[in-house]
């Protein structure tokens, strides 16, 4: 039986999970305008711009939900984690606020999108700042160069830039440019179809790399952490992930988009779910256990006597809003018939 | 500047720019709610334009104020994390509970902006029902925590550590009350007047129209609805003061000596080194009886008090003075209106009385962000009052000073590209024109 702590921590890990699966398409969104290329570079601007539209800000919030779970259930591995980390956090920040105000200058502002490149610019650059940035950040957490003794926090100015880091960031974006691409292929049709669909297998490719290349720099670069990828709940997470996403690539290949858009999704969530097996029971490995950094009983009560009311609101809001803006991704349009 | 200093300023600067779309998150909705409410009750076409024609900025607004709230959670952990270690269990409730009011916020506003083509009339109206509620509500929460700060209830220390902690306790703290109606309603005062004067300069520029007339009589019927209330919760927050933050009215009053029968300072610059006041109007026991509703009262001065535990009067009087002044401005603009009104006068022609609403239109988002500096600076050196120091809360982190002039540069550039995109804008009569064909060459 799971204790209130650790319950607490999957509902942690179950934001960050929601949030890669829907803000990281949002950034993917960013990357791919970026990387536009081919005949159709407009028309693929122009639909990642159109869906990206109604579901961008509750995408955002899931990112507010993390940090307010972990500042009320595990506020001295917030305390840690904000001190330790400052640097990337500010970066993330950064691009978050640029990313956010480009993209609503662009949709809502007078000047056109064609006009204003720097918009456009601003928007590509900070949607790969942003989940290098925070994937750094994560997987810090892992890395071991966070120490903490008698309540400080000690960790060197630089700790957060290693191999095992920077492969973790290029994770974050390659999560990012794997999910929209699929996303989108559900979403379009003919030549733009193909489009995205050719982009996200390639997308998946690089994923699939750098999740394999991560694990030997660990081994070199954070051994503590390479440990725990052998225990048996690591390892089958891991192989989850790995028939996951070679699952979204047949379903790629076969022109399931729909079912591929799920298996993209849940790919990402099992990946993520593997990190956080091989660093459990830790929130900051080694140094701080969920059970150390935990909150006083009656917050936790307090937390999961909320969450359900939450939950009676947001669910069928959601569902209202995914479902109406189903089907072709502009918004302006009626809704075409959604099949499966 | 050093660290704390840098942090102080830095938190500061991001809420106060923050609030700004904060409040429009809060007041717009409402005024979405009202317009369509009507078109659909009456059938008048005009407010359903009316709504429309609000979204576009409203998009990027509430994208600004999206933006820079992350910034502000991400600002607690980054600038006050031992601060946040302390009371992350007790104020985390009204901030997870935040949470849930941004998301069903975030959605009804995607709906309301995104859905014209997609859902029937009745059903965008029905949608901006929880986006108003939910905005009001994401506001109430946040002020629960700040007015925590303030009067911090629902734990016991021992030791410096945390006993007998109650999320609940911490929520429905004492301050709470007075701070989340007047706090709230401040929201829609601001939006109210302000809007006002935009179409208010409308009128001016372009001459009457039923449009305009209308949109204006509503927006200022928001803001003077609200004007009644800020003063009685004024009058209340004043009075909760005198009796659990003396320091603060004292600071606010301008009020050194500890005596019977104070007098009211209204204006003047108060010298902390001589505790006098140079220049102000003093009118006899009125603090006294505002404070206690008794002329003969006892009110506190600041004297009374170890000089390193008091807020700097200089800080606080001036925008406390300029708060309840920026009240009386819009309240006799108000008054004079709606007496034309009452009289059946033509509003949309007075151009004299057209100025006046312009002229009145800031203050509302001047009283708004004057009344936050009386709450914060009033509450220094704590930041939990009688708990915990400013200092003691902040990061250890070196360099703050660094972020400081990197988070300026951050507002200053939205600013100046959010200018960008609003200003050249033509007069808000705009209505359904800007449609379809436009908004795809938008992309
Ligand atoms: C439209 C805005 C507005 C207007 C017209 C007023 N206020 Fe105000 N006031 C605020 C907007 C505001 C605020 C920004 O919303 C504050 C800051 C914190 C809070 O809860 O409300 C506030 C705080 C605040 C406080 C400090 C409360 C505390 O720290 O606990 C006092 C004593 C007053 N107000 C008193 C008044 C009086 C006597 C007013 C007029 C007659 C008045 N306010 C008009
Ligand atoms: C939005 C309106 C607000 C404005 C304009 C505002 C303004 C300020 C200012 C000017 C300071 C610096 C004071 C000083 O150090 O001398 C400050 C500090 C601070 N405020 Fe607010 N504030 C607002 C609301 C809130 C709310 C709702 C919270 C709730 C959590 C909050 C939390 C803090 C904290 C933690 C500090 C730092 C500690 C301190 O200096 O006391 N503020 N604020
Ligand atoms: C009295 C002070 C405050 C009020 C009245 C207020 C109110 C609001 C409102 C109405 C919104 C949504 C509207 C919009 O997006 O423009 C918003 C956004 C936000 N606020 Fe504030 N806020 C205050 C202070 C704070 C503080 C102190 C924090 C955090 C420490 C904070 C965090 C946020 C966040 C994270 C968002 C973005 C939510 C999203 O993604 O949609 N706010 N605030």
């Amino acid at each position: 039986m799971p204790t209130l702590d650790e319950l607490a921590a999957a509902a942690l890990l179950l934001g960050l999970i929601m949030y890669a699966v829907f803000g990281g398409a949002d950034f993917g969104g960013g990357i791919w305008t970026a990387l536009a290329s081919g005949p159709r570079k407009q028309e693929q601007r122009e639909s990642l711009f159109h869906a990206i539209g109604p579901v961008w800000e509750t995408n955002h919030v899931w990112l507010i939900y993390v940090v307010v779970v972990l500042f009320m259930v595990f506020p001295r591995a917030f305390a840690a984690l904000f001190i330790a980390l400052l640097a990337p956090l500010v970066i993330a920040l950064v691009g978050i606020n640029f990313r956010g105000a480009a993209f609503a200058f662009r949709h809502f502002g007078r000047q056109t999108g064609r006009g204003v490149p720097l918009i456009a610019r601003t928007f590509g650059i900070s949607s790969m700042l942003t989940p290098m940035a925070l994937g750094m950040a994560v997987v810090a957490t892992a890395g071991g160069s966070i120490r903490l003794e008698a309540g400080r926090v000690l960790a060197a100015p630089w700790h957060w830039i290693n191999p095992f880091t920077l492969v973790g960031g290029l994770i974050g974006m390659a999560i990012c440019a794997y999910l929209t691409p699929i996303y989108m292929a559900v979403r379009t049709r003919g030549e733009l179809q193909e489009d995205f669909r050719r982009r996200g297998m390639i997308a998946a490719l690089v994923l699939g790399g750098l999740t394999t290349l991560q694990i030997p720099v660990a081994m070199l670069n954070a051994p503590a952490f390479a440990a725990r990828l052998g225990l048996p709940r690591t390892l089958v997470c891991i192989a989850l992930t790995v028939g996951c996403g070679l699952l979204t690539e047949v379903l790629l290949w076969r022109r399931r988009f729909a079912a591929a858009q799920i298996g993209a999704g849940a790919t990402v969530a099992f990946t993520l779910l593997g990190f956080a097996a091989a660093l459990y029971p830790d929130l900051l490995l080694g140094q701080l256990s969920i059970a150390e950094a935990a909150a006083p009983r009656a917050t936790l009560l307090a937390f999961f006597t909320v969450l359900p009311f939450g939950v009676i609101v947001l669910a069928p809001s959601l569902f209202y809003l995914y479902w109406t803006f189903r089907g072709s991704p502009d918004p302006e349009a009626p809704p075409e018939d959604f099949r499966l | 500047m050093d660290n704390v200093m840098a942090a102080r300023a830095l938190m500061g600067v991001s809420l106060g720019f923050h609030i700004i779309y904060a409040t429009i998150g809060i007041g717009l909705p409402l005024m979405l709610m009202l317009a369509e409410g009507i078109a659909l009750r009456t059938g008048d076409e005009l407010y359903h334009r009316m709504a429309r024609a609000w979204i576009r900025p409203a998009g990027l607004l509430f994208a600004i104020g999206a933006v820079s709230g992350t910034v502000l959670s991400f600002e607690l952990g980054l600038l006050w994390p031992r601060f946040m270690e302390f009371s992350g269990p007790l104020i985390g409730m009204p901030f997870w509970m935040e949470g849930y009011a941004f998301f069903t916020e975030a959605i009804f506003l995607a709906l309301y902006i995104y859905g014209e083509q997609r859902l029937s009339r009745r059903a965008l109206f029905l949608c901006t029902i929880p986006l108003a509620l939910s905005a009001a509500l994401s506001a109430v929460f946040v002020i629960s925590a700040n007015a925590w700060m303030n009067t911090p209830t629902g734990f016991t220390l021992e030791g410096g550590a945390l006993r007998d902690v109650s999320p609940l306790a911490a929520m429905l703290n004492p301050a709470f009350a007075h701070q989340a109606v007047h706090g709230t309603l401040a929201a829609y005062a601001a939006t109210g007047f302000g809007m006002a004067g935009i179409y208010a300069l409308a009128l001016l520029r372009q001459g009457a129209s039923p449009y305009l007339k209308r949109v204006l009589v509503l927006a200022l019927a928001v803001g003077s609805c609200s004007l009644p209330f800020m003063l009685v919760s004024g009058d209340w927050a004043a009075a909760f003061l005198a009796e659990h933050q003396p320091t603060k009215l004292a600071a606010a009053e301008a009020h050194f000596e500890t005596m019977a029968g104070a007098p009211l300072v209204i204006g003047g610059w108060p010298d902390p080194a001589t505790g006098e006041v140079h220049f102000g109007i003093k009118i006899p026991k009125l603090l006294s009886l505002l404070a206690y509703k008794d002329p003969a009262g006892v009110v506190r001065g600041l004297n009374d008090f170890p000089a390193d535990e008091v807020p700097d009067p200089r800080l606080v009087h001036p925008f406390f003075d300029l708060m309840v002044g920026a009240f009386f401005i819009m309240a006799a603009v108000a008054g004079w209106f709606w007496w034309r009104i009452w009289l059946k006068d033509d509003i949309t022609g007075n151009r004299r009385l057209l100025w006046l609403v312009v002229l009145a239109a800031p203050f509302g988002l001047i009283a708004l962000e004057c009344g936050w500096m009386v709450t914060e600076f009033g509450r220094q050196p704590w930041i939990i009052q009688g708990v915990m120091k400013v200092a003691a809360g902040a990061t250890p982190n070196e360099g703050i000073a660094v972020l400081f002039a990197v988070f300026l540069l951050v507002y200053i550039l939205l600013t100046a590209g959010l200018m960008k995109m609003l200003l050249p804008a033509e007069p808000p009569t705009a209505g359904p024109v800007a449609d379809r064909e436009e908004r795809h060459a938008d992309s």
